[in-house]
């Protein structure tokens, strides 16, 4: 039994790991600011930028891929200068996530990439829908054994000859 | 010879327990009747709606009061030990099987040909040119019906709960001939050219084939003591 | 003969485990990190990593039980009968999780959580046959006759399935035609190696995950004629030496 709690105590450690691990990727690559949060926090790093581009705002050749538009968070509007690959999302009235640099002086926010929105609730719901049950009958599944084994080895209670067999089989 | 004559000799035994009794026809009319008038309660229709939703509604009707009569036909054998000695009898077990199968498709086919003329005044539907159809759709589907349900109350009725376990058992087996027999019928009621709904017909054929055959050859597992 | 595969398999069992969790691992990796986002789908085109696997380890686990219930027939071996069950249980449990995540993965797609889809509604029916089964054999006490009616139902059940899923498919494409299909999007590479070993994973760990099942049932019936119930001893009393 205490092999048991032992293997699967690795497991879950593995597990705690693993999460962290995609906490961290998440992190870094996943999650994303709100004009808000930059005009507050002032980054001086690449970050990463959601907001809805705001309509009759987009200027510039988005074939060449030199674009400037506003970009409407819940309160403020942030000027974006976009110098990147051309993308076909970049449209008016549409939510995007920015990658790129926040300027102060210049109060610009100076963008070199777009991902799409994602939405990573439903995807790590149906991963924890899909593993955890797994893992969690699995463990009791295994548990049952081995307490249904130790009861067999102790029960003294009734045994016809041939059960012998069946047992030590 | 004698396979043909257990099958006869098993479903003329009910037919003759049902003519004296009359209790599962008298019980699955009834039951069908109160389907109906909580259905009638339950959707405020126009001849318009009756025509879309009627096609379903008889067929609910329909299943639930053949399940009544399914549960009732090995449930019957129950007393004076009965079921023992048809399962001890030397008899082919596929017979005594198929002559249930008779008796249980005659009993719900009898039940629904009494109930469709009441479907047709209370709903006001307008069936003369397609009741010859309508009679074969529902003789297909209720034989599909028959054929998985009197396996099943074969078996339920030798276990614990077993009022509850037929309808759990048999109506997701049955789904093929609920939409089969649904989508027949209510072509066939609005009166749309055969062609269009020949393909539902041909699937309840198909199923009835199928599981005559496969509840013929497993029956003596179930039907043994 | 399967006393001795199963025994066999019992010994090396952990190295099953180990295997279905390696698969696993790498798979969540390539499926959750290495691969790209779908075009049109975005992110959440990885739920299918998790989904279709489960999805079709459901499947897997019916054929087995399907071939156990045939088998179990065949040489009435109560060993046989406990792989069945197990079969039959992880079959429910896999077929309610690939339900659950394919209804998280059609909320953000379709934008709907559940929709009348055939395969869908094929699943749903296929879920309640199981259901079916397990509470079938909770009410029956002889293990004989429980063992014998629970591999009739399996067996009709099987052959029900093409017909539900036709039937349901007619249904619906007369109706309406589906929103999205999968068919015709061709898959690449990317997309395959993820969805490949999450696959390979689910099915050694469904392996292993019968075998501990199976065991399990195993030592509760013997259990049960350890405690002097006699049914179960004759029963068990079945079993191939």
């Amino acid at each position: 039994m205490s092999g048991l709690y032992v293997r699967w105590g690795a497991v879950a450690v593995v597990a705690v790991l693993l999460v962290l691990l995609a906490y961290r990727h998440y992190e870094r690559n996943v999650a994303s600011l709100t004009p808000e949060e930059v005009l507050a926090e002032r980054p001086d790093r690449v970050v990463r930028m959601t907001g809805l581009v705001r309509g009759g705002t987009l200027r510039g050749d988005l074939a060449v891929g030199r674009v400037r538009f506003d970009l409407a968070g819940q309160r403020e509007t942030l000027s974006i200068h976009y110098q990147g690959p051309s993308q076909e999302n970049l449209r008016e009235l549409k939510t995007l996530v920015l990658v790129g640099r926040w300027d102060p002086a210049a109060r610009i926010f100076q963008a070199h990439d777009i991902a799409s929105v994602s939405n990573y609730g439903f995807v790590f719901g149906a991963y924890l829908v899909g593993l955890v049950p797994l893992a969690f009958f699995l463990f009791t599944m295994e548990r049952k054994v081995g307490l249904l084994y130790n009861e067999i080895k102790g029960s003294k209670l009734y045994e016809p000859e041939w059960l012998d067999d069946v047992v030590t089989r | 010879m004698i396979f043909f004559n257990v099958i006869r000799v098993v479903a003329w035994k009910d037919l003759l327990c049902e003519m004296r009794s009359r209790e599962t026809i008298s019980s699955m009319f009834f039951f069908a009747l109160i389907v109906i008038l909580v259905f009638s309660f339950s959707f405020s229709m126009d001849q318009q709606a009756a025509r879309e939703l009627i096609a379903g509604i008889l067929w609910v009707a329909f299943a639930f009061t053949g399940i009544i009569g399914l549960g009732k036909s090995f449930s019957a054998e129950l007393q004076n030990d009965c079921l023992e000695y048809l399962q001890m009898s030397p008899a082919p077990k596929g017979a005594i099987y198929l002559g249930k199968v008779a008796a249980n498709l005659l009993f719900i086919v009898t039940a629904e040909v009494i109930l469709f003329p009441m479907f047709v005044i209370f709903f006001n539907l307008d069936v003369v040119e397609d009741l010859p159809v309508l009679l074969l759709i529902f003789f297909l589907a209720t034989l599909g019906l028959s054929t998985v349900g009197t396996l099943f109350s074969a078996m339920t009725v030798q276990i614990r709960a077993r009022e509850v376990m037929l309808p759990i058992l048999l109506l997701p087996l049955a789904v093929p001939v609920m939409i089969a027999a649904v989508e027949a019928t209510r072509g066939a009621l609005n009166g749309n050219p055969l062609a269009l709904y020949r393909h539902w017909i041909e699937l309840l054929v198909v199923f009835d084939v199928v599981f005559t055959v496969v509840s013929f050859w497993v029956v003596e597992l179930i039907l043994d003591s | 003969m399967l006393n001795t595969i199963i025994r066999k398999l019992q010994r090396y069992k952990g190295w099953f485990g180990a295997a279905g969790g390696l698969c696993l691992g790498l798979g969540l990796y390539y499926g959750l990190v290495a691969s790209p986002p779908d075009y049109y789908q975005g992110e959440v085109v990885r739920i299918m990593y998790v989904h279709v696997p489960l999805a079709h380890t459901s499947l897997l686990a019916y054929t087995v039980l399907f071939l156990g219930s045939l088998w179990y027939l065949w040489t009435r071996d109560p060993v046989v009968d406990n792989l069945c069950h197990a079969a039959a249980g992880l079959s429910v449990f896999f077929t309610a999780v690939a339900l659950i995540t394919g209804s998280i993965w059609a909320k953000p797609t379709w934008n709907t959580w559940w929709t009348w889809d055939a395969r869908l509604v094929s699943f749903a029916v296929l879920f309640l046959i199981l259901a079916g089964y397990l509470m079938l054999r909770t009410f029956i006490d002889d293990p004989e006759r429980e063992a014998r009616y629970a591999a009739v139902l399996a067996i009709v059940g099987f052959i029900d399935l093409p017909i539900v899923h036709f039937s349901v498919e007619w249904w619906r494409t007369l109706h309406q035609p589906l929103s999205i299909s999968m068919r015709g999007v061709s898959i690449s590479k990317e997309i395959l190696i993820p969805l490949v070993l999450m696959g390979i994973g689910f099915s050694i760990l469904f392996v292993y995950m019968l075998i501990v099942r199976t065991q399990m049932l195993y030592l509760s019936s013997l259990l049960n004629a350890k405690k002097g119930r006699l049914l179960s001893q004759v029963h068990l009393a079945k079993v191939e030496p």
